[in-house]
């Protein structure tokens, strides 16, 4: 057996473009095997960029990334659970469906995704709504049925892309529950989110600014390196301080 | 009612299309290219004449007038009509023989005691051997010939009979010559519906599947591109499959639509189209953005095909470089081998060729999605 590397993603001097536009502008990352890492910064920082590139879909146009100890794509993309930002699923199809058919791409029997979606159903709190189409769900409904087509595979690395987005706080909670348990049972998570009492739930954030990490380490070490109180404070302290030192 | 809301929803929409500039693109193309595809099919100019071979047997007979060669005077007849265009051969076999091979529209022969019957007031008839089953290449020939037989006996007291003892007598090499405009039709409306259904079906379904950002979770995984468009094909096949065998079924039991081939030749040749008509689905929406777009490729991607494809004109009078684009067209030879197949009962090795080219487009339009997904991932 292979010894498993110790960083679930490396990336170095990472720089992606659209256009003149430099959506990541030489990001220098890493993620630890096992944690939770919370991507905090404005839109447009590069966060989503940062995710897509790490799940294959995108190229660096410059740098260094590597997944799971290999460069991403479909040589990797079976140890990789990603949950887009909004939904994306089939309307049409009811939710056990969805959530199988995504266990299928991902090499499962129909007979191992449909166990697997039956405990995924109860963790997420859908089991009785296995029926119902997509399109009749809530929008916290849907969330959590992405979620679960995200985690079918038992991925070792889960890409949460804003998981949280227009879901009511009582289920948010719900989530980062969901997240704690995946992480303590092995599950490395990178997570981007808005939110800053999410941010606080990570083992570590890195605030992210023009495409860049502008800054790393526990939430603790952040608000004590900045001197402030809060993680919101600290990513204006920390940028103040970037611009200073870039004029 | 108020005026300035009306306006204001008006003035909404110009400005909605100002912001559109593809759609003010088509609505400038699509009416363009249409008129000028009808202007030069109805119009008289820039189209070749239909090839008729034509066998002269007529020994001629002597008559109060002289010498008289009615068979001569229907060839120099037909000759003068501009949509033919007569290619004297030596023998009826040859002249059957350039029909078959598709060289000629049809073939003229004309017996060699043509005059002497009608001058001694004997029944006679001129055959015109056609292929039997396109109408579009066979029609102009019938009557063309029929329009010089008849220019003939009206000068007959010239030359010395009264009555019209002259007739055309057609004779098809498949199918038929009278047989209902339906059995024609019916492969045209089966591979023009099977490819603008199937069409319409997968470029909306994979916009959707773009959209809604499903592809992008496909891409995601370890699924090959090859691997999502052969899955799609798979099912889009079957879909139209059965969709092409509903018409196929409709078509030969309740409206009596002859089949004189194999069912199975004309599913395969459904089949084939289909592989490739999926594929240019899935490639053209890649470069739309809502389904109001892919709507708009659909006279793009139609109307060429029907009036150059054969389906309404033959491609055999059109100018030279518009028949050669014509062969690349897919439902041009989907066209003729139904037709062949199911109006003149021709087997495979007779469509071979027309397969072959269905074929080619298949996998080229194959190729084409593979790189239009390329663009998903990376």
């Amino acid at each position: 057996m292979t010894e498993e590397p110790e960083l679930a993603i490396e990336a170095e001097r990472l720089v992606r473009t659209f256009g003149h536009l430099r959506a990541l502008d030489g990001l220098d990352l890493t993620v630890r095997r096992g944690e939770i890492l919370g991507l905090v910064g404005p839109n447009g920082a590069g966060k989503t960029t940062f995710i897509r590139t790490v799940a294959g879909l995108l190229r660096p146009s410059a740098g260094r990334v590597k997944v799971l100890g290999q460069a991403p794509g479909r040589r990797v993309a079976s140890g990789i659970g990603y949950m887009t930002q909004s939904a994306a699923l089939y309307e049409d199809l009811p939710v056990r469906d969805n959530i199988v058919f995504f266990g299928r791409l991902f090499g499962m029997s129909n007979d191992d995704a449909r166990t697997r979606a039956a405990e995924l159903l109860e963790l997420v709190a859908l089991t009785g709504k296995e029926r119902v189409p997509v399109r009749s769900l809530s929008g916290g409904m849907r969330q959590l049925t992405n979620l679960a087509c995200a985690m079918v595979h038992r991925p070792q690395l889960l890409l949460l892309d804003e998981p949280t987005v227009g879901i009511d706080p009582v289920l948010r909670l719900r989530l980062w529950e969901h997240f704690a348990e995946l992480n303590a049972a092995g599950t490395t998570i990178l997570v981007t989110t808005h939110v800053m009492e999410e941010a606080e739930r990570c083992h570590r954030v890195a605030l992210i600014g023009a495409g860049r990490a502008i800054a790393v380490g526990s939430p603790a070490e952040l608000r004590a390196a900045a001197g402030v109180g809060s993680i919101e404070e600290a990513y204006l302290v920390f940028w103040n301080r970037r611009m200073e030192e870039a004029s | 009612m108020s005026l300035s809301r009306i306006g204001a929803i008006a003035l909404r929409i110009l400005k909605q299309f100002g912001h559109d500039p593809r759609t003010i693109a088509l609505v400038v193309i699509v009416p363009l290219l249409v008129m000028a595809l009808i202007g030069y099919l109805i119009g008289d100019s820039g189209k070749g004449a239909l090839p008729v071979a034509v066998v002269n047997l007529d020994a001629g007979a002597d008559a109060s007038v002289g010498h008289v060669e009615l068979g001569e005077q229907i060839v120099s007849g037909l000759s003068a009509q501009g949509s033919i265009e007569v290619r004297t051969v030596p023998s009826e076999a040859t002249a059957t023989e350039r029909v078959r091979a598709g060289d000629a529209a049809g073939a003229l022969i004309v017996p060699a005691d043509l005059t002497r019957r009608v001058l001694a007031g004997e029944e006679a008839s001129i055959r015109v051997v056609v292929g039997g089953i396109d109408p579009n290449l066979q029609g102009p020939v019938i009557t063309s010939a029929a329009r010089a037989v008849q220019t003939l006996t009206e000068r007959g007291s010239e030359i010395g009979f009264r009555a019209s003892p002259l007739s055309v007598q057609t004779v098809p090499l498949e199918g038929g010559a009278s047989l209902s405009p339906l059995d024609y039709d019916a492969p045209i409306l089966l591979t023009f519906f099977a490819f603008f259904l199937t069409f319409l079906l997968t470029s909306v379904s994979f916009l959707r599947e773009r959209s809604s950002g499903t592809l992008e979770r496909l891409m995601a995984s370890p699924a090959s591109r090859l691997d999502v468009l052969l899955g799609y094909l798979l099912g889009f096949i079957g879909f139209a499959g059965a969709q092409a065998l509903l018409i196929l079924g409709y078509a030969t039991w309740v409206l009596d639509v002859r089949i004189a081939g194999s069912i199975w030749l004309v599913l395969l040749v459904l089949v084939i189209l289909l592989i490739g008509v999926v594929n240019l689905g899935i490639s053209l929406s890649f470069f739309a953005r809502n389904e109001l777009q892919v709507v708009q490729f659909i006279p793009l991607v139609l109307i060429p095909q029907v009036f150059l494809g054969g389906l309404v004109w033959p491609v055999q009078t059109l100018w030279t470089p518009l028949r050669w684009l014509s062969q690349l067209f897919p439902l041009t030879h989907s066209t003729v081998a139904l037709r062949g197949v199911m109006v003149g009962g021709e087997g495979f090795g007779d469509i071979a060729w027309r397969l072959l080219a269905l074929l080619a487009f298949s996998v080229a339009m194959v190729a084409v999605g593979v790189m239009a997904l390329r663009k998903q991932r990376a």
